[in-house]
This record gives structure tokens, sequence and C-alpha cells, in this order.
């Protein structure tokens, strides 16, 4: 017994780390984007202050200030830009004398608004790929919102606290959005292999979709983005992981590497869609 | 002896710092990435208990974790490593009865320099295949590893040496 005893005191340094590292697992295989908690994500307050304080530093040099109102101008001008496309929609597909009842109401708000944020901390290393950004709760931005930045598509807003919110860019393994190319009206669905941080795969498209280089790719049908949205262009033929779909890597119009002013997008249907299409379900 | 606390939690602060802040952002052709933090466990005394190193190890581990949206896998990583820290030390540095001694290019660099290489790919490799639960691409995961180290090891060699030639300046 007592020789037990000793056995197990002397090597009891081994049980401590096989707990601690059970315990890292567990972490590990419960990490999930859309329900792991705020306190272990860059967006708690601790954290995000030690970034926010690093990108002040970083943003002097950048001159902020021309920076943000840019932002907020582009913001603007995005939703102007939204708004008219609507307007125009309706006016050239009806013939205003008869179908005037059917027209909007110039006064209803646009579905789309824009917040600008900034980035205060980004990592690529490796597969886990975020972006923080300076807005959060506070500010509006809610999970599951679309980030672009002027170049274009950014990612997915996957953890918001009061202050911050956590981005999943387009460049992780978690991300899939649905997009089509410029001059059809077939759609794939873009993801990241992991490989390239300038890259991305558009796959399952249909066998007869060819090849262009440098063939715009834009957003099709989603929750989170607005139509049309630039994502990049294509580059080469990639990898197919069967023989009935094409894939092409796709250059990403958004360089990861400098990017510094993002756009949040709120979509005022989000929920009214969602909800609606939630009914189907049941 | 309190010097030497004060000096490991200033050690501790800045590898944090330094990993998060830094050398997470930098990705070298795309797949080399600095790990510099597992060099607070080369230079603890080598007599230090398993129990504090294993200990501080996973606190490191997991504040890195928090800051790069990571949960677990750093802290699984370094505190494998450091579970295994006195039988890596026991490869490489003979002597027995120096408790105090701390490893460095200034002590011995020839087995201070194997140490680190073998500190060094362990922990990668341990965190990269860690990571590659989440996207397995085999070719991919070992370019990581090897690239990594390579970028790694002469960074932790020329930094400890820095620090070395600074302290005897200052005698």
């Amino acid at each position: 017994m007592r020789n037990l005893f000793n056995f197990i005191i002397r090597n009891s340094h081994w049980l401590l780390a096989a707990l601690l590292v059970a315990f890292s697992f567990y972490l590990v295989f419960t990490h999930n984007s859309y329900q792991r908690s705020v306190y272990l994500s860059s967006a708690n307050n601790i954290s995000g202050w030690f970034f926010s304080v690093s990108k002040d530093i970083g943003s002097f040099f950048h001159l902020k200030k021309n920076n943000q109102l840019l932002l907020e101008k582009t913001a603007e001008l995005e939703k102007e830009i939204l708004a008219l496309k609507d307007r125009i929609d309706l006016l050239t597909v009806s013939d205003s004398l008869e179908m005037n009842a059917f027209v909007k109401d110039s006064a209803s708000l646009p579905q789309f608004d824009f917040i600008p944020a900034e980035v205060v901390n980004l990592s690529f290393a490796g597969a886990n790929n975020f972006i923080t950004l300076n807005k959060g709760a506070k500010h509006g931005i809610k999970p599951d919102m679309g980030v672009i930045s002027t170049q274009g598509v950014v990612g997915v807003v996957s953890n918001v606290s009061r202050n911050l919110s956590v981005v999943i860019p387009v460049i992780n393994p978690k991300f899939r959005l649905s997009a089509r190319l410029k001059n059809s009206e077939n759609y794939g669905s873009v993801s990241w292999d992991g490989t390239n941080i300038g890259e991305v795969q558009l796959g399952e498209l249909p066998k007869h979709e060819a090849f262009h280089q440098g063939d715009t790719v834009l957003t099709s049908f989603s929750r989170i983005f607005p139509r049309n949205l630039i994502i990049g262009f294509v580059s080469s033929e990639g990898h197919s992981r069967d023989d009935n779909f094409n894939t092409f890597n796709i250059r990403l119009s958004t360089n990861f590497y400098t990017l510094q002013d993002v756009l949040v997008i709120n979509d005022t249907y989000h929920e009214e869609q969602k909800i609606l299409e939630e009914t189907l379900q049941r | 002896m309190k010097l030497n606390y004060i000096y490991e939690i200033v050690l501790f602060v800045l590898l944090v710092l330094l990993q998060t802040l830094l050398l997470n952002r930098i990705s070298l052709f795309g797949v080399a990435t600095p790990v510099l933090y597992v060099y607070f466990l080369l230079k603890l005394p080598v007599g230090r208990t398993p129990y504090s190193v294993i200990l501080i190890a996973f606190l490191m581990g997991l504040i890195i974790d928090i800051f790069l949206n990571t949960p677990g896998m750093n802290a699984a990583a370094i505190t494998i490593v450091a579970a295994f820290r006195k039988n890596i030390i026991g490869l490489f540095f003979e002597e027995e009865g120096h408790d105090e001694y701390i490893p460095g290019m200034n002590m011995d660099a020839g087995p201070f320099v194997r140490f680190t290489i073998f500190m060094v790919v362990l922990h990668i490799t341990l965190l990269f295949f860690i990571e590659s639960f989440t996207l397995f691409n085999l070719k991919n995961t070992l370019l990581r590893i090897v690239t990594s180290s390579v970028v790694t090891i002469p960074l932790i060699l020329a930094l400890d040496s820095l620090m070395f030639k600074r302290k005897a300046g200052e005698q």
C-alpha cells in the first residue's frame, strides 16, 4: 500500500499534466464558432484592450482619422447605391402608368445598412484565422452579420461582446459562401483549403462551367451578404473532389495582409426572412 | 532568489505579448510562423519541479489561446512539452544537483542548442497536429512544422545570445 502511495506521489505530476491536457482537448473539441463563450476569445475585455492599445499605436502611422471619415462616407454612399438600385429595378421592370400601385414607398428603409468598423487584431498563422473588430453589441453588431471591405467580401461575424466582435474570414476552413461567376447563373460554394491566404476555392460548379482566367466571382443567394458583391477573380483550375463538379481557384479581391477598415452589413430583413423560412421547416 | 521570480514573470509577459501581438501575424511564404513562447520553458532552472512547470506552462498556453481564439490548442501542446521537460533535460544535461542551473548560450552552447532544437520541434509538431484536427492536410501540416521550426530555432538562439551579451556588458 505504501509503495502504491509512493508511486502515485512520485508520478502525480503526470496525472496533473494528463488532467490539464484532457481539459485542453475538451476545449479544442467543443470549440464551435457559434456557441463558444466570449470569455475565451479575443473579444473579451482584457485581450481586447491589449489589442486596441497595440492597434492605436499602429493606427498613428495609418492616418486613422482620415480613414475613419472616408469609411463613413463609403458606408453612406454604399447605402445610397443600394437604395437607388432598388428604385431602378422597380422602375425599369414596371410601366409606371399601369403598375403604380406596386411601386414601393420611396420613404421605406433600404434593406442594407452599413456599420463602419476597424480591425484591431487579426491572425493568419495556421488554420484558425480570425479578425477582431472594434465594434460590438453596443454599436448594433450581431452574430451572423456579413463583413465587407471596400475591396470585397471579408467574412461573417461569429462572436460579439459589448465593445468588440470576432469575424470568421473567408480564409477560415469553417467559412462557406454561395457564389457565382459574373456571366453565369450557376452557383457554387466558396471555401478555403488552408494553403494560401490570397486564394480560396470555388467548388461544386457544374461541369460545363468553362474556365476563364480572370472571371469575376460574385456573391449569390445568401442570408448574410447582398447579391453581386465581389469575392475575387478566377486564377486557375483547382482539384475537384469528384468528377461531377468543377473547382476553380479564386484570387481574393480583399487583401487580408493590409486590411484595416471594414463595413459590417446590417440586413434589416434578416430576422424577418429567418423566421419566415423557419416556418417551412416545421 | 526573488530576483529570479521577477525575471521569470517579465519573461512570461514579454513572450505572451510578443507571440500574440507580433509573431502570430507573421506567415512567411504563407507557411512559416515563429512559435517563440516555448523559450520560457527553456529558461527555467533545470531543477524546477514538474508540478510548477506544468501549471505555469498550461496557464501560458491558455492565455495565448484566449488571445488567438484557439481554445485549448496552445495549452495542450505546451502542457505536454512541460510534462516531458524533466526527461528531456536528462537527455542533454548530465550533472545532477545543480538545481538552479539555467540553460543558455552563455553556459553551455552545445547542449543548449540541442535542447532548444528538441523542445521547439516537439512543441511545434504537437501544436500543428492538434491544430490540424480542424483542417487535415498532411503535406501542408508537415511543411508548416518544418518551416516554422527552421524559423523559430535561430530566433531563440539569437535572442538568447543577445540577452547574454547585454548581461556581460553590465558586469
